[in-house]
């Protein structure tokens, strides 16, 4: 129990530590959204002084940041200067896309890694694993950027898929079947591209931890005791290498609102990322610090799951904070 | 075999009782706290309470079980830690208390030498870096002086100078421990500490260097302190032999006195542990 | 020993790749700024030695492209006039290395611009505009792995080395900047800055950027090295020969620390290269003119320029000979026992 406490205290301790520089980079930047403003013949300055005032631009830091925290532990994130409307529900809706397709991306992911890497160690150094190697390496040096937009010329040379966006125009008239049908159709390229840039790296490192254990002395005397193959592999060697994978999931977890950013701007998912992207080019400060506020909750999320799954998993931990 | 009772030891401190002592430990206490693997803070008391003399010319042993405190001990008498509290005085200074720069000076007095010959030695120097290292530290050499002391340290611990220019991954074990011997020896030190110096070397090679380090005993007039679990060849080496357990002294006494009269039972055990004592001892008390 | 020379022949590799960006102004024919309007949007022209009679030339050359009849964007080859290739003629003047005033270019057209990888919209030569490209977007690279580390490795000695309070306070700084979402910050840090910047200036932003962002994970990894060789007997020893902590640092336990920070710049190099080409492909990194790997494919934001003008797509695949180099290097690298178990500091590499 004391090891749960610590490890949220610490997670609570790393958000507010965030929540401040995260203020404090957006607060300090040169240049306001009211800046844009100003220089608009149309609005008169009386306007932008009055909207300043409002928005308290003129109290120092600290009472800004106050002000700012405990409207955040109301739910209440800020106003978005661009997008005239309050923070949470904006980034709500475009979070959800995110983890709609996110989501999808990292089963999908760890549902092919999975197999793949435990196939890959036990045949580790032959053929097939030296080919999956090749291959992932191939996979690994191609940029984001790349497989994105590849996907996209496929989509338009073969006609098959949407390119880009989330719905089609006549999307509300689609029967309900047709509206799961037409948004999976447009979900495909976006999952695809997440999948084919976190496959490589996951392979790996499932690889690289099934074949650590696969040295240990107690799987050969587990072959000695004649258990099959697929027992040993997924009973006996996985749950063994499970440290670093839960750690690894971990880290999957965390990423999940901020790891397609540069995915969502390309195919023109509307998802958290070309919100960010938009808010930071017209330095729209609360809608940029509740962004990055929120992809920090689900790294600090993530990894406080991954400490807790280990907790859970591993019995030397717990022991060892238990024992007295 | 080589380990012969200490009639050999009489000749060669004789005058040294009537020199004040080199060192003097008084009440030692070495305490660590760490946080292990779930963050709870542990306390380990490895020194709790220690106190001995040691008269120049001499040799005392320190023997014990691991975990019995003796490497912290080792540690703390070469200033490479500082004890929680006690005093240790050398040549009648108290070095616990002294700032960091006086500490400096003293260093060179008190050497010390480690049980792993390969650790003790920077893998990616050379020979000659390796040997010169604490007289560099002082004042700058030409390379030709360099090879000249390198060479007259060399042949006093018996290693051929040729091999100055190799890693010390090129050296046997038991070179490597002459080597650093040889080292340690640069600085002209008073006091030499041996911590578990021999036992990581195969048993021929034990002897050889032992029988270098009564050699140079006799020839420069040092003073060894001797931390070992072996108690055979504390008592080879020593003239006195403290027996270390869980942290404290729990017997003192000559060499002679400890293999003939052991009074406590953590004695008792190491002899037992030395196959050819072990006939001669009463069975454990049940 | 065995491992250094597969570390030999990938530095060798990613030797020559460098060296023809560093000399890009010797392998490329024109000036990347340069426009000829009167050619946007040219596929790559194709080499021959064949000409259109069936004679064979010595001398590779290239057929002029027109427009083709009743199309505004298709073109084809005028076979009347074979026009060679010339080798190390002289063309627009460049600083080779950015002192050396030279004029003396790999190959070029006397008779006709030669455009072996298509031009762009304004009609500049894509072959000189990548080969550029590559200096700022590797420049920026190794320079921001040379910042990220610079930082990395001083807080991470300072850290190991002294223990107490100081450790505590910098790794919990640490362990902040690595809570936050590494490309987020790259974005935010960026445009809080200044957005019209001159190019140099944007360039210096974005290393400085990098350094502040990604020191963290090398300065965690760095302690760790520093807490094991303090503790290690040569060091101990070298105390007790009266070392100072300078001298320790100098010469015993920094050394340790050289395959953890090349290991971390193989995989960091990398890493910021396509940082550099995200943040310029957003517009967010170096401007126009001024060629970078991220930058030449702005354009492509409108994916119909892709689907008509294939050739644009080349800039995105350019760098992944360089990323093969840098990952053949880092596995090639003799791993300390600790690394090689899987932490999760080590998987900074994922975002």
């Amino acid at each position: 129990m004391r090891y749960l406490l610590r490890r949220l205290s610490h997670a609570l301790f790393l958000l507010a530590g965030v929540s401040i520089l995260a203020f404090l980079f957006a607060a300090l930047a040169p240049g306001t959204y009211f800046d844009e403003m100003r220089l608009n013949p149309q609005i008169a300055p009386e306007t932008v002084a009055a909207l300043r005032a409002q928005y308290g631009f003129d109290k120092p830091l600290p009472v800004r940041y106050a002000s700012w925290l405990s409207s955040v532990i109301h739910g209440e994130m800020g106003f978005s200067f661009a997008y005239n409307s309050p923070v949470a529900p904006l980034l709500l809706v475009r979070a959800r896309n995110t983890l709609l397709l996110t989501i999808t991306a990292t089963l999908l992911a760890w549902g092919i890694a999975l197999p793949l890497g435990v196939w890959s160690a036990d045949r580790l150094g032959r053929l097939p694993d030296r080919l999956l190697s090749w291959a992932t390496a191939g996979l690994l040096v191609i940029p984001d950027l790349a497989l994105a937009l590849g996907l996209l010329v496929l989509a338009v040379r073969s006609g098959w898929f949407p390119t880009g966006g989330m719905a089609s125009v006549d999307f509300e008239t689609l029967s309900p079947f047709n509206k799961l049908r037409d948004m999976a159709l447009h979900m495909i390229l976006p999952v695809t591209a997440l999948v084919l840039s976190s496959l490589p790296l996951l392979v790996r490192h499932v690889r690289a931890a099934l074949a650590d254990v696969l040295k240990a002395p107690f799987l050969l005397a587990a072959v000695g005791h004649g258990i099959p193959k697929r027992a040993l592999l997924y009973h006996y060697a996985l749950p063994a290498a499970a440290n670093p994978l839960i750690s690894l999931f971990g880290f999957s977890i965390g990423v999940l609102l901020s790891g397609s950013l540069l995915i969502e701007v390309v195919m023109s998912w509307p998802g958290l990322g070309p919100l960010l992207l938009e808010a930071v080019l017209a330095r729209d400060l609360y809608v940029v610090v509740g962004g990055i506020l929120g992809s920090t909750l689900f790294l600090v999320g993530g990894n406080l799951l991954a400490d807790l799954l280990l907790y859970w998993a591993d019995p030397r931990i717990r022991t060892e904070s238990g024992a007295r | 075999m080589w380990f012969r009772v200490s009639s050999m030891k009489v000749e060669a401190s004789a005058g040294s009782q009537n020199m004040p002592p080199l060192l003097k430990v008084e009440n030692l206490v070495k305490c660590y706290a760490r946080r292990n693997l779930a963050g709870v803070r542990e306390e380990l008391l490895a020194l709790n309470g220690v106190s001995f003399t040691v008269f120049p010319g001499t040799t005392l042993a320190v023997v014990g079980e691991s975990g019995s405190g003796k490497s912290t001990l080792a540690s703390c008498l070469a200033c490479l830690e500082s004890p929680t509290s006690g005093k240790i005085w050398f040549e009648g200074k108290d070095i616990v208390k002294v700032e960091e720069r006086v500490r400096r000076q003293l260093r060179p007095q008190i050497q010390l030498i480690f049980q792993d010959p390969a650790s003790s030695l920077n893998p990616r120097w050379s020979v000659l870096e390796i040997l010169l290292e604490p007289l560099i530290l002082r004042r700058k050499f030409t390379r030709e002086e360099m090879r000249q002391c390198a060479s007259s340290l060399l042949e006093r611990v018996g290693i051929s100078p040729d091999i100055v220019e190799r890693p010390p991954t090129e050296l046997s074990g038991g070179q490597r421990q002459r080597l650093a011997i040889a080292r340690a020896l640069a600085l002209e030190p008073k006091l030499l500490i041996l911590d578990e110096a021999l036992s990581a070397l195969d048993c021929s090679v034990q002897a050889q260097i032992a029988n270098l380090l009564r050699e140079l005993q006799s020839s420069l007039g040092m003073t060894y302190l001797f931390v070992t679990h072996d108690l055979a060849m504390a008592v080879y080496l020593a003239d006195e032999i403290a027996v270390m357990s869980g942290g404290r002294i729990v017997e003192l006494g000559s060499a002679e006195q400890i293999l003939n009269q052991p009074q406590h039972e953590t004695t008792r055990q190491l002899l037992r542990a030395w196959p050819r004592m072990a006939r001669a001892l009463p069975a454990p008390e049940q | 020993m065995r491992e250094w020379r597969t570390f030999a022949k990938w530095l060798v590799v990613l030797g020559v790749l460098h060296g023809m960006v560093v000399c890009a102004g010797f392998f490329a024919p024109y000036d990347p700024v340069e426009q000829d309007r009167q050619s946007p949007y040219l596929p790559p022209m194709r080499l021959h030695l064949l000409d259109a009679h069936g004679h064979l030339h010595v001398r590779p050359f290239v057929y002029s492209l027109r427009l083709r009849e009743g199309s505004f964007d298709q073109y084809e080859e005028e076979t009347t006039e074979p026009h060679p290739v010339k080798f190390f003629l002289n063309g627009a003047g460049y600083r080779l290395l950015g002192f050396l005033p030279l004029r003396m270019h790999f190959f070029g057209g006397e008779s006709t611009r030669i455009y072996l990888l298509g031009t762009d919209a304004y009609g500049r030569d894509q072959l000189s505009r990548l080969l550029f490209g590559g200096q700022v977007s590797l420049f920026a690279g190794l320079l921001g792995a040379g910042v990220t580390l610079f930082i990395g490795l001083s807080i991470g000695a300072v850290a190991g080395y002294y223990g107490g309070w100081r450790d505590s306070l910098l790794m919990r700084v640490a362990e902040l900047f690595l809570a936050l979402p590494w490309l987020y910050l790259l974005f935010a840090l960026r445009a809080f800055l200044p957005l019209a910047v001159s190019p140099l200036e944007a360039f210096f932003l974005i290393t400085a950027v990098f350094g502040a962002v990604g020191w963290a994970r090398p300065a965690r990894l760095v302690r760790g090295v520093v807490l094991s060789a303090k503790e290690r007997d040569f060091v101990r020893a070298a105390r007790g020969f009266g070392a100072s902590t300078g001298y320790l640092l100098r010469r015993h336990i920094l050394p340790e620390t050289s395959s953890v920070l090349l290991t971390q710049a193989a995989i960091l190099i990398p890493q910021y290269v396509l940082a550099e080409m995200t943040l310029s492909f957003l517009g967010l990194g170096v401007p126009e003119p001024v060629p970078s790997w991220g930058n030449l494919l702005s354009g492509l934001q409108q994916y119909s320029v892709l689907v008509s003008y294939w050739w644009m797509y080349l800039p995105a695949v350019i760098m992944v000979p360089f990323f093969l180099g840098y990952l053949g290097l880092a596995s090639s690298l003799p791993e300390p026992e600790e690394a090689s178990k899987i932490q999760r500091s080590s998987l900074g590499s994922l975002t």
